[in-house]
C-alpha cells in the first residue's frame, strides 16, 4: 500500500466555530508532507484528529489502513508525534521519559535501554541522558521530544510546529534530524508549519490551509509554477480592474486586497518602466510599486490576497460572521 | 494486555518517581498532619485526660461536698474518657486516625496533578499511547495510592515515638485500609479533574468537599456521640470505615455505630474503591484535548 494517510472532506467544528472546513489529502508512504499556513489555518487540528486526540465532525481519515474513529489503537502504534506545546515531564530526567514512553508502546529490557542511548546520541543529548528535563532549554527539549517520538519506531512522524520559538541554530538542527530521518530510514513525516522557508526546505509535497481549508497542494515547484517568474506588486488610487486589462504584454493580472493588483510577467525590469508609461497615460496614480522572485510567500497572497506574514497576527481560529473580524478589515 | 500492564507500570514508576523528586512535596504532605497532632493532640490531650482534672472543680462547695471523695470523681472522669475514646488517650486517638487522614488529603493531590499535565502536556503522551487508557489512569492511581499510603506510614511511625498505646503488628493491615481509602478518593479526584481546565475551580471544590468529610469521619472526635445529621453523613462517608479500620488495627479501639466491625469496613472501603475507580477508569477512555 502506497498511501499511510487518507483524509477525505475532514470537518472538525469546535461548538460553532468551524476548525477544518472539509478538507481531502493523502500522504505517501516515505515523503515530508507538509500543512502550511497561519495560525488558525486548522492545521493542529487537522494533526489531533490525524493522532485520534479529536474525533471528526464528519468525513473519514485512515492511517495505515486503519480508520482513526474505529480503531484508535491500531493508528496510535503506528505513529509518533511531536506536539507544538512540549509535553515532557519536566521532574524527571531525560532517560526516564524515554523510559516512560517506551514502556507505554511495549518495549522494556535491555532492548528498550539501548534503544534510549541509541536515540539521545542521535539528538546529542547523551551526556544530558541523567539530567532532569526542567534544567533543558527550549531546543535541547524539542530534540529530545523527537527522540521519544522515534523510539517506538513509528510508521508516521507527525511534527507539529517543529521549530516554533527556537533560536536559528536549534532550528537548522532539527531541520538536519529531519532530513536525516527521511534519508536514511525513508520516514513519512507530516510537519505542519507557518514558516514557508521550512515547508520550502523540507517538503516534498506542501499543502497549503487557510481558514480551514486546503487552498493549494503540490510540490514546491509546481505552486509556485502557478506564477510564472516575476510578480509585480502595485498599489495605485483608481480603477485597478481597468488598469489591469490595459498591461496587454501581462501573463496574467489579479486585483487583490484593496486597490493592489499582482501581475505575472516574464522580466519584471524590463515591463516596469512600461508599466508607469501606461499608467501615466490613463491618468492612474500608482503609490506603491514592489517585484519578487515567487516564493511560497508570493503564491499564499496570490490565493487569499494576504501576506503569509500580516495572517500570523490573526486570531488563533477563524471566526465566522464574527463582529471581531469585521472590524479588523477596516 | 502485556503492553497494558507494562503501562500501568510505567505509570506507578512516574508517579513514584517525581514523589521521589519533589522533596517539598513530602515534606508539606506530612507537616499538616503534625501540626494538627501538636495542636489538636496536646490542646485536647490535656482536657480529656483524668489526671489533670482538678476534683474540686467538679465537686463545687455545695452541702454534700464534704462527703464526696475526690478519687473517686477522677475514677469516674477516666472512665468516661476510656468510654468515650475507646480506651486510650486523646493523643493516640487523634494520631490514629491522622494517619488516615494524611492519605485523604494526598488522594486530592492527584486530581490536582491530573490538571497539571493537562497543562503542561504529559497528559496528550499518554493519550496518544496505544496502551489500554484505562490501565494508563489506573497505574497513575495505584501509583498515588501507594504514596499515599507511605505518607500515611511516616506519620504512623512519627505516632510511635510521641505515644505507647500503639501496637506495630497492626501496621501493615492498617495500611490496606489506607490504601483502599486512598485508591477510592484519588479515582474520585482524577474524575472530577478530567472535567475541570482550571487549577483553581478544582481546587475550591476539593476544599469545600475535604473539610466537612474530613470533620464527619471520626478523626477528631467518635461519631456515636455526634448529632444525628452528622452521623447520617459519617455513615456515608468512605472515610469513616477507613478511621475506624486503622484506629481498630493500630490501637484496638472500637468506638463506632452498632454495625461497624473491622470486616464490614473493609468490605464497604473495598466496594468504594472498586467503584470510583471504574469511573475515574471509564471517564479517562473518554478523554479528548477538547475539554
Amino acid at each position: 500500500m502506497d498511501e499511510i494517510v487518507v483524509v477525505e472532506n475532514l470537518v472538525k467544528k469546535f461548538k460553532d466555530v468551524v476548525a477544518v472546513d472539509g478538507i481531502s489529502f493523502t500522504i505517501r508512504r516515505g515523503e515530508i508532507f507538509a500543512l502550511l499556513g497561519p495560525n488558525g489555518a486548522g492545521k493542529t487540528t487537522t494533526i489531533h484528529v490525524i493522532a485520534t486526540l479529536l474525533r471528526p465532525t464528519s468525513g473519514r481519515v485512515f492511517v495505515g489502513g486503519y480508520d482513526v474513529t474505529r480503531d484508535p489503537d491500531k493508528v496510535r502504534e503506528k505513529i509518533g508525534i511531536v506536539f507544538q506545546d512540549p509535553s515532557l515531564d519536566n521532574q524527571l530526567t531525560a532517560y526516564d521519559n524515554m523510559y516512560i514512553h517506551g514502556k507505554l508502546y511495549g518495549l522494556r529490557g535491555r532492548e528498550l535501554h539501548d534503544k534510549i542511548m541509541k536515540l539521545l546520541e542521535f539528538v546529542d543529548l547523551k551526556q544530558y541522558a541523567h539530567k532532569q528535563v526542567r534544567y533543558f532549554s527550549g531546543g535541547m527539549r524539542r530534540r529530545l521530544e523527537v527522540a521519544r517520538s522515534l523510539l517506538h519506531e513509528p510508521e508516521l512522524l507527525i511534527l507539529d510546529e517543529p521549530t516554533i520559538g527556537l533560536d536559528p541554530q536549534s532550528r537548522a538542527k532539527i531541520w538536519d534530524y529531519i532530513r536525516m530521518l527521511k534519508k536514511e530510514h525513508g520516514m513519512t513525516i507530516l510537519l505542519t508549519t507557518h514558516y514557508m522557508d521550512e515547508a520550502e526546505e523540507l517538503a516534498n509535497r506542501i499543502a497549503i490551509m487557510d481558514h480551514g481549508k486546503i487552498i493549494a497542494m503540490g510540490t514546491v515547484e509546481e505552486l509556485k509554477a502557478m506564477l510564472g517568474k516575476d510578480v509585480i506588486y502595485l498599489t495605485l488610487e483608481g480603477d485597478a480592474m481597468g488598469f489591469c486589462s490595459k498591461l496587454g504584454f501581462a501573463k496574467n493580472c489579479n486585483v487583490i486586497g484593496k486597490k493592489r493588483i499582482e501581475i505575472l510577467v516574464d522580466n519584471a525590469p524590463r515591463y516596469l518602466p512600461e508599466i508607469f508609461n501606461i499608467a501615466l497615460m490613463n491618468g492612474v496614480e500608482i503609490r506603491e510599486v514592489s517585484y519578487r522572485r515567487p516564493t511560497l510567500n508570493e503564491v499564499f497572497l496570490h490565493l487569499t490576497g494576504r501576506e503569509l506574514r500580516e495572517s500570523l497576527e490573526e486570531a488563533p481560529l477563524p471566526i465566522h460572521r464574527s463582529p471581531r473580524r469585521w472590524r479588523r478589515s477596516r | 494486555m502485556n503492553r497494558d500492564l507494562d503501562a500501568l507500570i510505567a505509570l506507578v514508576y512516574r508517579q513514584l518517581k517525581r514523589w521521589i523528586v519533589s522533596r517539598s512535596r513530602i515534606i508539606s504532605i506530612i507537616v499538616q498532619p503534625l501540626l494538627w497532632i501538636v495542636f489538636l493532640g496536646l490542646g485536647f490531650g490535656t482536657i480529656f485526660s483524668a489526671e489533670n482534672i482538678d476534683p474540686s472543680i467538679i465537686i463545687g462547695n455545695s452541702s454534700i461536698a464534704k462527703y464526696i471523695d475526690p478519687s473517686v470523681v477522677r475514677n469516674m472522669l477516666s472512665r468516661y474518657f476510656t468510654a468515650t475514646f475507646g480506651g486510650v488517650d486523646y493523643i493516640t486517638y487523634l494520631v490514629t486516625g491522622m494517619a488516615a487522614m494524611t492519605a485523604f488529603i494526598g488522594s486530592f493531590i492527584s486530581g490536582i496533578s491530573v490538571i497539571w499535565d493537562k497543562q503542561f502536556g504529559f497528559l496528550k503522551e499518554t493519550l496518544v499511547a496505544p496502551a489500554s487508557r484505562k490501565f494508563i489512569i489506573l497505574g497513575r492511581a495505584i501509583g498515588d495510592s501507594i504514596i499515599n499510603t507511605l505518607q500515611s506510614l511516616i506519620i504512623i511511625l512519627l505516632a510511635l515515638l510521641i505515644t505507647d498505646q500503639i501496637n506495630p503488628w497492626g501496621i501493615p493491615v492498617a495500611l490496606v485500609y489506607i490504601f483502599m481509602m486512598s485508591l477510592g478518593f484519588t479515582g474520585l479526584g482524577i474524575a472530577m479533574s478530567l472535567k475541570f481546565s482550571s487549577m483553581e475551580g478544582f481546587q475550591m471544590i476539593i476544599n469545600l468537599l475535604t473539610m466537612p468529610l474530613m470533620f464527619m469521619s471520626g478523626v477528631f472526635y467518635p461519631i456515636n456521640t455526634m448529632p444525628e445529621w452528622m452521623k447520617a453523613i459519617a455513615v456515608i462517608n468512605p472515610l469513616t470505615y477507613c478511621v475506624y479500620g486503622t484506629r481498630y488495627w493500630l490501637a484496638g479501639v472500637e468506638t463506632g455505630l452498632s454495625f461497624m466491625n473491622p470486616i464490614t469496613s473493609l468490605a464497604i472501603l473495598a466496594v468504594f474503591m472498586i467503584i470510583f475507580t471504574a469511573i475515574a477508569m471509564v471517564s479517562f477512555d473518554k478523554t479528548t484535548v477538547e475539554d
